[in-house]
């Protein structure tokens, strides 16, 4: 299926979750912040939140430095 | 107010949001920039520059070299020195009306609520997550709103944290482990990174004080500068949270 992937148009497929779709992308940042749809997503939600049909989805890597 | 006054701050005056009352508002306000590093040097000269009228500039840290291509409160006359010294000086050559209080401390827990005293506002300029987690702990405590900010690279982020109307620092962050983007290997920085970063910092803060606009309560801003992607992540309090919730419970009570 289709979603739109930190703002580009990516194939994945059905039936992942967060954490699922994690491992798919190969993300290998243990502190990335997932956004579904404009939401933040808190991590304790990954497995049980499903990844929809054109859903906007963006990992966002925290920036801590000042 | 004074005749010089309104001449200084005429262009942001005639800003019907502003007005006399905004900037008298901003005269008897008082902000703790915490940190005097690439956030806090810029975000306090605009701060400096507006006419707030009080500043609080912490930092333990001496100016070194290699600060000077974002840090630019600071200039090559200060190498050696303290920053908040440092920052004190050129803030006040920018702005000789205002207050400004150099506290070259570390921020921790025994010195925080000291800090805080009169304060009414808290600015960012963290490069680390235990000092943050300290901040926001005690921003919850004396109900005090503080304006994130997190750089790295060519990317930042910012957000605000306002107890009893948004989430905190540890519904977002929630790993203590966290990259600060600063270790040996990791700490490469663009000065113009810190700079947008600090200058959106700076309208946030002038807008919380003022009452003004619609504040970044609850929306996280990421700005990516390689490519210019800005997103804006919608938030929520986290129910779970060790360090807000007892704060929301009570207020509910």
């Amino acid at each position: 299926m289709i979603i739109q992937f930190n703002g580009l148009t990516e194939t994945i497929p059905e039936g992942l979750n967060i954490s699922e779709l994690i491992k798919f992308f190969g993300e290998g940042d243990p502190h990335v912040i997932v956004e579904q749809n404009g939401r933040y997503i808190y991590p304790k939600n990954y497995d049980t939140c499903k990844v929809m049909e054109n859903d906007r989805i963006e990992f966002i890597n925290p920036n801590l430095g000042g | 107010m004074a005749l010089l006054d309104m001449n200084r701050y005429a262009r942001q005056i005639k800003l019907s949001q502003i007005g006399i009352p905004g900037q008298e508002t901003l005269a008897r306000s008082r902000v703790l920039i915490a940190g005097a590093g690439g956030l806090g040097s810029l975000s306090s000269l605009y701060l400096a520059a507006a006419g707030v009228g009080h500043l609080v500039i912490v930092d333990n840290d001496r100016v070194e070299l290699s600060n000077l291509n974002r840090q630019l409160v600071h200039g090559e006359a200060s190498l050696g020195t303290p920053k908040t010294a440092s920052a004190a000086d050129r803030l006040g050559r920018l702005n000789s009306a205002i207050q400004i209080t150099p506290a070259q401390v570390m921020i921790e827990e025994k010195s925080i609520d000291g800090l805080l005293e009169g304060v009414d506002l808290v600015v960012d300029g963290c490069d680390n997550y235990p000092t943050r987690q300290v901040l926001n702990r005690a921003c919850l405590r004396h109900t005090l709103p503080w304006v994130f900010g997190g750089v790295q690279g060519f990317d930042g982020m910012i957000t605000s944290f306002v107890p009893g109307s948004s989430p905190c620092f540890e519904c977002i962050f929630q790993d203590p482990t966290i990259n600060p983007g600063t270790s040996p290997q990791n700490n490469g920085i663009l000065g113009a990174t810190a700079g947008m970063i600090a200058s959106i910092q700076a309208m946030e803060a002038i807008k919380l004080l003022l009452g003004i606009g619609n504040p970044l309560t609850n929306r996280l801003i990421k700005i990516s500068g390689l490519t210019m992607r800005i997103t804006t992540t919608t938030l929520a309090p986290n129910p779970d949270c060790k360090a807000c919730s007892p704060h929301r419970a009570k207020k509910r009570r």
